[in-house]
């Protein structure tokens, strides 16, 4: 059998992205309506387009829990 | 970070242990299965197995998508990878699955187009960016990920973008689980139910866990005062002759799921007669397929795909892990001719598997000491 070199990519050093429990807190930053899609900020600063249609309306400063490029749920704000 | 910092604080923990211990009965041994392939990975990384007590024992589940992938499955794909003009896009740990003839990550080296991606969305983008190629999305993952696959082909219908397809591999968590509980094999006393699953799914589906086999449930989050408070949770259930769904990850699930979800999910698939899991051999109404609306999409439809069952290597028990049957220390594999390098079986993949689990976080005590 063949098998895979060392160097594989991987989804990230902690999780998995295919595993379907991984979510990811992250906060709206921009919200396109038109095309229902948020620029959304992760946790380390990553900044990533995220489908909306499960939990809009949105608004920026919104959390929310994404799984592979799609909010699933509404998180309580970030206390101040 | 809110949602984090508070459920790692040790001292909370090393109390959530002392009460653990205080409601285990002595002589009595439990086992309680973590579904999702996430608590696994948590339990490993932070030592949750560390602070329970000897006779509480914890049992990997087949929640995680990328373990449970049969080879005949993987070799469909790399069959896809290779069609002319194809485009063939992924997740990141299903390159690396091995095969009856090497992993998609091989196929790659050989010259098929495989290509890395973080989401459904980013597959839909390389295929508006190659409008003369045909790009395909392999879709793995539980009711979590499935949703996404379901909007990122609402959107490409949308769009108009016709270039697009799905191999559909997705599959449901309820039916293994029954699965399970008819085994045999193994014998249970509760189970720590997947917590952004439950995002999707709800509770409800899993009411059928204490009302037809008498094990309760608790939903639970993913770090270790999560998982150490849902153990509580199921050991004061069992103490009190009591035996339900509870959910203890509240702040993210709610017990009706996510009904837009569950929507769009019946709207764009709809269950296979059969699917096969790998070590759980063939499983009704376990896997999603592409319905009749969205035919045109599915790529299984699109191209020719050889749909051949390929037995697991002999040397591999992944089954039996994926059953709970064995640890992944027992396997004759593990750590040897099977590492994360070089992975034989699908557990040792994924970093949520259970081999991968244990080999990544230097789990290989034969015997945990008593706390």
């Amino acid at each position: 059998m063949t098998t895979a070199p060392t160097s594989a990519p991987v989804c990230g050093s902690q999780h998995c992205i295919t595993c379907g429990d991984d979510g990811d807190p992250m906060t709206v930053l921009r919200v396109d309506d038109q095309r229902g899609l948020a620029l959304c900020g992760a946790e380390d600063g990553e900044r990533v387009t995220v489908e909306i249609a499960l939990v809009a309306p949105v608004a920026p400063g919104d959390r929310l829990l994404v799984h592979a490029g799609t909010a699933i749920a509404r998180l309580e704000p970030e206390p101040a | 970070m809110k949602f984090v910092d508070e459920f790692r604080d040790a001292e909370l923990g090393r109390a959530l242990a002392g009460e653990i211990l205080s409601l285990v009965e002595s002589g009595r041994h439990y086992k309680f299965m973590e579904v999702c392939g996430g608590h696994t990975h948590s339990i490993y990384k932070y030592g949750v197995d560390d602070l329970l007590p000897a006779n509480v024992e914890l049992v990997h589940g087949p929640g995680c998508p990328v373990c449970v992938i049969p080879m005949g499955r993987v070799d469909d794909g790399i069959a896809l990878a290779h069609e002319p003009g194809v485009v063939f896009t992924c997740f990141g740990d299903m390159m690396r699955v091995p095969g009856s003839n090497g992993s998609l990550l091989d196929a790659k080296a050989a010259g098929a187009d495989v290509r890395m991606v973080y989401s459904p969305l980013d597959a839909l983008r390389i295929a508006r960016q190659n409008p003369d190629r045909e790009v395909v999305f392999f879709a793995i993952g539980f009711e979590t990920t499935a949703p996404s696959t379901a909007l990122t082909l609402k959107r490409a219908r949308a769009e108009g973008v016709t270039n697009f397809s799905c191999m559909c591999s997705h599959v449901t968590i309820v039916p293994p689980l029954r699965a399970l509980l008819e085994s045999p094999d193994l014998r249970l006393d509760g189970f720590i139910g997947p917590g952004h699953v439950s995002t999707v799914v709800g509770a409800r589906p899993f009411e059928f866990i204490p009302a037809d086999y008498g094990k309760p449930v608790v939903i639970a989050g993913f770090e270790p005062l999560d998982i150490l408070q849902a153990i509580t949770m199921i050991l004061r259930q069992l103490g009190d002759g009591q035996c339900e769904v509870e959910n203890q990850y509240k702040r993210v699930v709610p017990y009706e799921g996510n009904l837009r979800a569950l929507e769009v999910m019946a709207e764009v698939f709809e269950l296979r007669p059969h699917f096969e899991w790998r070590g759980l051999g063939f499983i009704s109404h376990s896997g999603l397929k592409l319905s009749e609306a969205y035919a045109e999409l599915d790529a299984e439809q699109r191209f020719s795909v050889p749909g051949v069952r390929v037995a697991d290597p002999k040397a591999c028990q992944c089954g039996e892990v994926l059953k709970g049957v064995i640890k992944p220390w027992e396997c004759k594999v593990f750590g040897t001719a099977c590492t994360p390098e070089r992975p034989i079986g699908t557990c040792m993949v994924s970093s949520e598997g259970a081999c991968a689990a244990y080999y990544n976080f230097g789990r290989f005590a034969r015997e945990r000491e008593v706390v």
